[in-house]
């Protein structure tokens, strides 16, 4: 019983260093981080990534400063910009995508370009109206902000971003479509529509890193 | 023999295999993606631009209009609401607008200014407005879009809050007639009741909801509004206003009936 116990430990030991001298070599390596360009493209995974948001904010930017319906309110309005409310993106996809990048990169384009007023979409507008409530009670009169001063949208910018998934061995394509719509606010009617296609190809190769 | 039949078998599974991808990359790993900075700099020095150049010609308009309005149209201009009488250059001050915002018909001593997009329509303090009649050179008509349909306002009276609450609800009741006409009875007794609410007086309505209570089989309901129907003709009979009960001669001798079938059926 004994001899069948040592022969057995004589077995797992030489297991069991490898395993202590792993874990050893594992947690001695180096780890290196280093600040890159924003705009590189560094594809990991094969997800959805940075360079994919970038690709949709340019695109969604050139497409809506391209198109006429601003120029044509601003000529039936007497030189006035529309003013234009950020509404929801829906993620469409099984993937964690956070819309919220590319949307702001829009956002920014479109209050930078001058071509629309952009208001505070419905939760900015909660905290701004919680404070500007605060205000009446606690400031003092002249620094006050008034009541009943909001400006009201004229058109909402909602989107959508889908994904098709191909997948066969090792190989797998992935198809992201991003869909933006501004539609008007009183009469439900589309005056822009803007859309960006991504297509991956991902290939897991067998050897190597 | 056998060798053959490897090498079809080997050929065979191959053919089944998926296709392989061999498009090019648009983006390599170190690429850089560009940005739109420059672009969205254009367009904001064009937009300075081109928001200066409409505004002046806003400006001028207004001042225009301003230098030739008299009492009630320069009242009518400051506050931004269209009004009877305007000139063309002043229902422009009035919405805010230049030429670019109207399409303009004439005819004679007529012209006409409608909206050069329908989407895009000029508005002034009242509302979205449809179309803009001028005759000898001033406006003799103007109408807005309202949910019901157009408004037109062709007096002054209109053009007050009594006059619009008047006419949004003789809207309310035409769409009520038709959604009762369909069989729609929830929807019909929705519009008369809004349209009751502006024009709280008015018999004919009240005689309106107690038929539509009373084909909803509503009698308790019904039979009130047939009594407060006959009871603000008699009303109008003392006051000796309404001579317009003559013409209801139907509707009263039809709800006198129906009060009496509705307590009859209640006793």
């Amino acid at each position: 019983m004994l001899r069948l116990s040592i022969s057995s430990a004589r077995r797992t030991l030489p297991l069991f260093v490898v395993a202590v001298l792993t874990t050893v070599a594992l947690g001695c390596s180096t780890k290196k981080v280093s600040r890159i360009d924003p705009s590189a493209v560094t594809d990991l995974s094969g997800k959805w990534n940075d360079t994919d948001s970038r690709l949709v904010a340019n695109e969604l930017i050139q497409q809506s400063l391209s198109a006429a319906w601003a120029r044509r309110f601003a000529e039936t309005h007497g030189g006035k910009a529309p003013a234009v409310i950020v509404g929801e993106f829906r993620n469409r996809t099984m993937e964690h995508i956070p819309v919220g990048t590319f949307v702001r990169d829009l956002e920014r384009a479109l209050i930078n370009s001058g071509l629309v007023q952009v208001v505070a979409s419905s939760e900015e507008r909660q905290e701004v109206r919680a404070e500007r409530a605060d205000q009446q009670e606690h400031a003092r009169s002249d620094s006050r902000a008034r009541l009943g001063q909001e400006l009201g949208a004229n058109y909402i910018l909602q989107g959508e971003l889908q994904a098709i998934q191909d997948q066969e061995g090792r190989e797998k394509i992935v198809f992201y479509q991003v869909d933006a719509t501004l539609i008007d606010l009183e009469s439900n009617q589309k005056v822009w529509v803007g859309q960006h296609k991504i297509k991956k190809y991902i290939e897991r190769k067998r050897f190597g890193w | 023999m056998s060798r053959n039949l490897l090498w079809l078998s080997v050929m065979a599974l191959l053919a089944c295999s998926p296709k392989r991808v061999h498009e090019e990359p648009i983006l390599r790993q170190g690429d850089r993606v560009g940005d739109t900075e420059a672009l969205v700099a254009g367009v904001h020095n064009q937009a300075v631009v081109d928001q200066a150049r409409l505004q002046d010609r806003v400006d001028a308009l207004r001042a225009e209009a301003l230098s030739t309005c008299q009492g009630e149209i320069c009242a009518a201009l400051t506050r931004g609401e269209l009004a009877l009488g305007m000139t063309e250059t002043q229902v422009m001050a009035a919405t805010g607008t230049t030429p670019e915002a109207w399409s303009v018909r004439r005819a004679g001593p007529a012209s006409v200014l409608a909206p050069a997009a329908r989407g895009m329509a000029p508005r002034d303090r009242n509302g979205e407005v449809a179309l803009v009649q001028l005759r000898n050179g001033v406006v003799s008509s103007y109408s807005y879009y309202e949910a019901q349909g157009v408004r037109v306002v062709q007096k002054p009276r209109d053009a007050t809050a009594a006059g619009r609450a008047e006419a949004l609800a003789e809207m309310l009741i035409r769409e009520g007639d038709e959604l009762a006409a369909r069989g729609d009875l929830d929807g019909a007794l929705n519009r008369y009741d809004r349209a009751s609410v502006l024009r709280p007086d008015d018999p004919e309505l009240d005689y309106r909801i107690a038929t539509v209570l009373d084909k909803q089989l509503r009698p308790v309901e019904a039979l009130i509004r047939y009594q407060l129907f006959l009871h603000r003709l008699e009303l109008e009979k003392i006051e000796a206003r309404g001579e317009a009960h003559a013409k209801l001669a139907d509707a009263i001798a039809r709800a006198r009936e129906r009060i009496m079938i509705l307590e009859k059926r209640g006793s």
